[in-house]
């Protein structure tokens, strides 16, 4: 791999300040947002509280998390040792995924699922950009309850639509207006539009990794995909090592009946291709976030249960181990402060690789059409959408394959990289 | 081989076969407990109400559990796993053409696999990380690391849509039936040459990074070098010495990995749309085709316990030290 003398945490704080400085505006947007949200929880509870949903939470929580990850990456820098390590591609893999997993609404400021004239933006390649015309907002100041605050939610918390734009391939301003969408004209009333010193306000806007064939910026998709693909790793990874630290501690403690029969259905997991397994659960009961979160912690647990079981095994005749259970400590204490610090280094490398098996699960799953289902974008549902537009627009399936790649690649290091690091 | 040996793998295959029979046991209940009549599908609203319950008693699903499990294993032990909901047709001639087709096809890509990781591997443990060694070691993590499907789209954009070099789907071409057989020969070699390609790359880089360890581990023991000193030849050494030694966890990997190759390759076979065991499983699962399922899921059960019985059998006779592993 490339070596640089570049630090772990200095990347990481440039990336941390460049994200600051190009979403300052959001930042001060949304500090402004809460501190209206605060006010009106005071006058109106009601309609308060209705605001609070998941994306409020998440736009709010983006920049705070931002300055304390900021903080702590300056205080903590020669403290924490991985940070001061130099960088390489596994960790700068890392470093990236974080950040679109943590600050996902301040790297993309847009929705995900947002779509708007689709002749213009269907299947644009990568770092097109397309002209934007502004319509003059719809005054109802006084109609609707709390008017400055929806308009300032509207632009820290973008919507799936946004009544107020138009994309347009080019535009002409004369004595009237007209405009282009993939060659045809059409004019447009000057009184509707949006004036900023004297003349029509238009902004033009970029697709950095261009868009899908629904119009939708695969950036956007991306980076929420990368939630989506990291949290369902991250779910199934906990079911695994529940499952597997309890049934490898039970079977390995109590010996016997249990861990016969614990053993028998392990091998019964690992005789039968585990994919059909899962597969067979998400279709008989439905594929939804949580049923392919658990299916898939649930297909793994396999190979913790055998690190464990025999670990306890071993364990079980030690010393210290026959005196704390004479002492009457609980087995939970059992498990947790005399069995699970011993374990932990294999258990720690087993989970990393896991990881990257996970994701990677999920992304054949979706690929299949038996993925998160339809309402989150992930990488194997991008891969799989992008796959019927591969001869026209490659850039569709390149980015979510690239970062697939990537992630499992570094977990794979990352594993290895821990294993070394225990067995000194 | 004595009979210690024999009484060993017996047990084996039996313990093996017993677990799969608890597996096609608990496909079953799950099956039956799960949401939705597989019936409904046949059934329109204009049928009277008298061929409705014909429809449904030919399912057999209205009874209990339990005894429709008695049913399921009398009928099972006569080697009748039912009639196929979607096909209509008994469960093992639906099954047959796939499973013909998958054999041929998984057994293809796994000799290319083994035969093309194991002279990797000593092609690259010649000199320990020399040059040649570090690229390959290399090249194979990151395949390793790339999905399968990824692969599969990448090589039909290359070769397919691109170059048009090789067709794009399917398994045989549209006049097929028109042509010689050593052309029918090359057509289905122009068919099968990327999927084949797709499924085995990734084997190729796990097989190969199994072997490659294992033989340096083998070469950095003692009696290599003990070897080296009496002056024996560095070919003989690692062809008569280490080989034996280090391929023991290879053949167990490869035994596993040609079970669940006899399964089906599932994705390379939906992204090339073949005929094969993977698509009819998932077929069957989608389309709730419950005799279907369990069938499919016997063959390929039975598969992995076959491979695994063969990976014991072949690492017993090149290593006689594992037989006492086996016994236990």
């Amino acid at each position: 791999m490339i070596k640089t003398k570049i630090k772990i945490w200095q990347v990481f704080f440039i990336l941390l300040i460049l994200l600051m400085v190009v979403r300052a505006n959001l930042i001060l947007n949304t500090c402004l947002l809460f501190l209206k949200w605060i006010k009106i929880l005071f006058v109106d509870f009601n309609f308060g509280s209705a605001q609070l949903n998941l994306s409020f939470i998440d736009s709010i929580i983006a920049p705070v998390l931002l300055s304390v990850c900021l903080i702590t990456v300056i205080i903590y820098r020669n403290r924490i040792n991985p940070l001061s390590k130099k960088i390489d591609f596994t960790s700068a893999t890392v470093i990236i995924l974080l950040i679109f997993f943590l600050f996902a609404p301040l790297v993309s400021n847009s929705n995900p699922d947002f779509q708007k004239n689709l002749i213009v933006t269907k299947l644009l390649p990568p770092l097109s950009r397309v002209k934007v015309l502004h319509l003059k907002p719809v005054e109802n100041n006084n109609t609707v309850k709390h008017s400055d605050y929806l308009r300032l939610k509207k632009e820290v918390i973008k919507a799936s639509f946004d009544d107020e734009i138009i994309f347009v391939d080019s535009i002409s301003v004369k004595d009237e207006i007209e405009y282009y969408q993939s060659g045809l004209k059409k004019k447009i009333n000057k009184n509707i539009l949006l004036y900023k010193d004297g003349a029509p306000y238009i902004t033009s806007k970029m697709f950095l990794l261009g868009t899908d064939e629904l119009g939708r910026d695969i950036f956007t998709r991306l980076v929420y995909g990368t939630r989506i693909s990291l949290f369902v790793g991250l779910g199934s990874v906990v079911v695994a090592l529940i499952l597997g630290l309890l049934t490898g501690f039970l079977s390995g403690y109590f010996g016997k009946t249990i861990d016969l029969i614990l053993s028998r259905v392990t091998d019964m997991f690992l005789a039968f291709p585990v994919i059909f397994f899962i597969i067979l659960i998400l279709a008989l009961f439905g594929n939804t976030l949580f049923t392919v979160i658990f299916v898939l912690g649930f297909s793994g647990w396999m190979s913790l249960f055998k690190i464990v079981r025999t670990e306890v095994i071993s364990i079980k005749q030690k010393d210290f181990f026959i005196t704390s259970k004479q002492l009457g400590i609980p087995l939970k204490n059992l498990l947790l402060k005399e069995v699970f610090p011993l374990i932990i280094a294999p258990v720690v490398v087993n989970i990393v690789f896991l990881y990257g098996n996970v994701i990677l699960a999920e992304a054949a799953l979706s690929f299949l059409g038996l993925g998160t289902g339809n309402n989150y974008p992930s990488w194997g549902t991008m891969i799989e959408q992008g796959q019927n537009y591969l001869t026209s627009a490659w850039w569709m399936i390149f980015s979510p394959a690239l970062f697939l790649f990537a992630t499992v690649f570094s977990a794979n290091n990352l594993g290895k990289k821990i294993n070394i690091l225990f067995n000194n | 081989m004595n009979k210690e040996i024999i009484i060993a793998l017996i047990k084996r295959f039996f313990s093996s076969i017993i677990i799969l029979i608890s597996v096609i046991s608990f496909l079953f209940v799950l099956l039956r407990i799960a949401p939705g009549d597989p019936s409904q599908k046949f059934i329109s609203p204009e049928l009277s109400p008298q061929l409705v319950e014909k429809v449904k008693e030919s399912f057999n699903l209205n009874s209990s559990i339990w005894s429709q499990y008695k049913e399921f294993v009398i009928n099972s032990l006569r080697g009748d796993f039912g009639i196929s909901y979607k096909y209509r047709q008994p469960v093992f001639s639906v099954i047959k053409e796939p499973l013909l087709f998958t054999a041929l096809f998984s057994f293809i890509s796994f000799t290319i696999q083994v035969i093309a990781a194991f002279y990797l591997a000593l092609f690259s443990v010649r000199k320990i990380n020399g040059f040649i060694d570090k690229t390959i070691s290399n090249l194979s993590i990151i395949i390793f690391a790339i999905p399968s499907f990824v692969i599969g789209v990448f090589l039909l954009f290359f070769f397919s849509a691109l170059l048009k070099i090789f067709p794009s789907s399917g398994l045989t071409s549209l006049d097929f039936d028109s042509l010689n057989i050593f052309e029918q020969i090359l057509d289905y070699t122009k068919h099968l040459f990327l999927p084949i390609i797709t499924l085995s790359l990734g084997g190729i880089a796990v097989f190969y990074k199994y072997l490659r360890d294992n033989l340096e581990e083998t070469l950095n023991k003692p009696f290599v070098l003990f070897l080296k000193a009496n002056g024996v030849e560095e070919k003989q050494i690692i062809k008569k010495h280490v080989i034996p030694n280090a391929i023991g966890p290879f053949i167990s990997v490869a035994g596993v990995e040609l079970g669940l190759l006899f399964s089906g390759a599932l994705i390379t076979e939906v992204i090339f749309s073949l005929p094969g065991m993977g698509r009819l499983t998932i077929n069957a699962i989608l389309s709730r085709d419950y005799p279907l399922v369990l069938g499919c899921t016997f063959v390929s059960g039975f598969m992995v316990v076959l491979s695994n019985l063969a990976a014991d059998l072949i690492k017993s006779f090149i290593d006689k030290r594992l037989l006492k592993g086996l016994l236990n």
